[in-house]
């Protein structure tokens, strides 16, 4: 096919390893993520926390930007406390940031029935939802562990105590934290995107996902009085697993405390849940039974 | 090693049989799929591009088992869907070059393809429009240009001429014949009108009710010798039919005059006259028609045992 002679001519050229498409997917799925301004936007306002914590370790760490901001007042402990409240901000922009980015990756998809035509290619439907999935994965970390670490890696530089040895398993909690949310807001958002294919009914699904069941959790709680409503409570849960993972000093009362177990249990649900619809909804061809 | 090597698939889908056992072995370098809506064509198309998994029996394309290859077929395969199927948000070009890279070509490779591809089919000028802008015609070319950017073996073209007006019809047609002339590029056309098979196909299977109706080589039908004859004649034709079937001529004939035969190779048209000026009676109107697709067609639906048929004329 020249431009010139407009005549077709077979490609003869290499082809990249098979193995490799996921990653053209993903490339393809971060450009049109990040392609919108108001992506950009939601990106400078989760960065904006980190400035003001980076500051917070600065001064905390500084004794002579210490006395003059402070004035002699209590110096900021610069602890897991701190990182958890860090990591939980951090955490709660990324509930935005993948409810307005996961329908952009999946909703145009299958609003325009792209699907037949992707999946013609040498692609899998897992191969497909990877593509994506590293895609969401990438921009949450944008905002989750990366500037996370970021703020440990000054800390453990600008403190004057030895402190890094003494709280590596503190960057570990982090990392491992925000792991698991990214990982179970990646697959919420692309599920809600798959299942509702319109993208602005979906930015507020992957919301009411989050945030109803909590609601429904918690009026069980109050009727029932038991605790375990709160399984239901992502937010609560989520809090609590941190705190542990980061080894911070409980928040809550112990009366509402949930055991470990449980808590992972109902994440792995919902991830279940989640593969359930992406293998109901991500297909080439809807099989109309009966 | 035939395009489309088929063996008892059999293919159930919603609980029920969408395919059943279809045998036979295709080789045309340009086959049409035919049958009436919901014989099962595209859930053919499907099957061999590996989105169906056949409940029975065995889909091979260029070689390549659709059950277990499905990645080295869709490696080999450009694939044009019957319904609207792109992302509207993107361009033309930008599109094209992102299915050929998912394809296997490299980002480059793929950009260059990609223009190429799009100025191929027509659709130079529009190529950074979005493709959510394009009208139903340019639609269906840029559906062609992704399945053709990253040079297949064989093309899978369902109801390609679907919703296009007379012009766009015959570019779409004149496009399919280019591609079958270059040769490089085996084509499978779905599709429920005769004319578009006709003018660009050189086998085609019939599939009625989910089952194969007729495997047909038009090609050779063409090049048969065996014509159709339709005659209005006037003054007894008994002496004349009885003739024309002692020198091999399949004939019959009917009220008022008209009488329809088949000639053999051995006789021409002229024998037609000498035999008539024998038995004293006039031709006062003689058509000389092939068997067409029509009649294969036709042929094939009234067809109902089910079984595998080579249909001639």
């Amino acid at each position: 096919m020249s431009v010139f002679n407009h005549d077709y001519r077979p490609y003869e050229g290499r082809l990249t390893p098979l193995g490799s498409r996921p990653l053209v997917l993903a490339r393809y799925a971060l450009n049109e993520a990040w392609s919108s301004k108001i992506t950009i936007g939601l990106f400078v306002l989760a960065l904006l926390p980190c400035l003001v914590d980076l500051v917070i370790i600065y001064v905390a760490d500084n004794p002579m930007a210490r006395a003059l901001i402070m004035r002699g007042g209590p110096a900021f402990d610069i602890d897991q406390s701190f990182f958890l409240h860090v990591l939980e901000t951090q955490c709660w922009f990324a509930l935005v940031l993948a409810a307005w980015i996961a329908p952009r990756l999946v909703s145009f998809d299958l609003g325009d029935n792209a699907l037949p035509i992707l999946l013609s290619h040498p692609i899998s439907r897992f191969g497909y939802l990877l593509g994506k999935f590293l895609a969401l994965i990438l921009s949450l970390s944008y905002v989750t562990w990366i500037p996370c670490l970021i703020l440990f890696v000054y800390q453990c530089y600008a403190s004057p105590q030895p402190w890094a040895m003494a709280h590596l398993s503190l960057a570990l909690g982090i990392f491992a934290g925000a792991a698991v949310w990214v990982v179970l807001l990646s697959m919420v958002g692309l599920a809600v995107s798959a299942w509702v294919k319109w993208r602005v009914i979906a930015t507020g699904a992957i919301f009411a996902v989050v945030f109803v069941p909590a609601g429904v959790g918690g009026i069980a709680s109050a009727i029932l009085r038991t605790r375990w409503g709160l399984l239901l409570n992502l937010p609560v849960v989520m809090s609590e697993l941190w705190q542990r993972m980061l080894g911070a000093p409980a928040v809550m009362n112990s009366r509402f405390e949930l055991p470990t177990f449980p808590m992972v249990v109902v994440l792995v649900i919902a991830c279940l849940l989640c593969v359930a619809v992406l293998n109901a909804r991500i297909r080439a061809r809807e099989v109309v039974r009966g | 090693m035939g395009v489309i090597e088929l063996d008892r698939l059999e293919v159930r889908l919603g609980g029920r049989t969408v395919l059943n056992g279809l045998t036979g072995e295709l080789r045309g370098h340009a086959i049409g799929l035919l049958g009436p809506n919901g014989a099962g064509k595209s859930t053919l198309i499907n099957t061999l591009l590996g989105f169906h998994e056949p409940s029975g029996g065995v889909a091979k394309v260029l070689g390549l088992d659709a059950r277990v290859d499905r990645m080295r077929i869709r490696q080999s395969v450009g694939y044009m869907p019957e319904n609207d199927s792109f992302i509207g948000n993107m361009n033309g070009v930008r599109f094209v070059r992102y299915m050929a890279e998912l394809a296997g070509l490299p980002p480059a490779e793929a950009l260059e393809r990609a223009h190429e591809a799009l100025f191929y089919v027509g659709l130079g000028e529009v190529r950074y429009r979005k493709i959510s802008t394009y009208s139903l015609g340019m639609k269906q070319l840029i559906k062609l240009a992704q399945g053709l950017a990253h040079g297949p073996k064989l093309l899978i073209l369902d109801e390609p001429t679907n919703g296009l007006d007379p012009t766009a019809r015959q570019r779409m047609i004149q496009l399919i014949k280019d591609i079958r002339k270059q040769g490089g590029t085996h084509l499978l056309i779905s599709s429920h009108l005769l004319r578009d098979i006709d003018e660009t196909c050189d086998e085609v299977l019939i599939l009625n009710k989910g089952r194969i109706a007729a495997i047909s080589n038009i090609e050779e039908e063409r090049r048969s010798h065996r014509h159709f004859i339709e005659m209005e004649m006037t003054g007894s034709t008994d002496g004349f039919v009885q003739k024309m079937q002692s020198q091999g001529c399949e004939c019959a004939s009917f009220a008022g005059g008209r009488v329809k035969l088949v000639m053999p190779d051995a006789l021409s048209a002229k024998d037609l006259y000498v035999t008539a000026a024998e038995f004293g009676v006039q031709i006062r109107r003689i058509q000389q028609r092939r068997d067409s697709l029509e009649d294969i067609f036709l042929r094939a639906m009234e067809y109902e045992g089910g079984r595998v048929d080579h249909v001639g004329v």
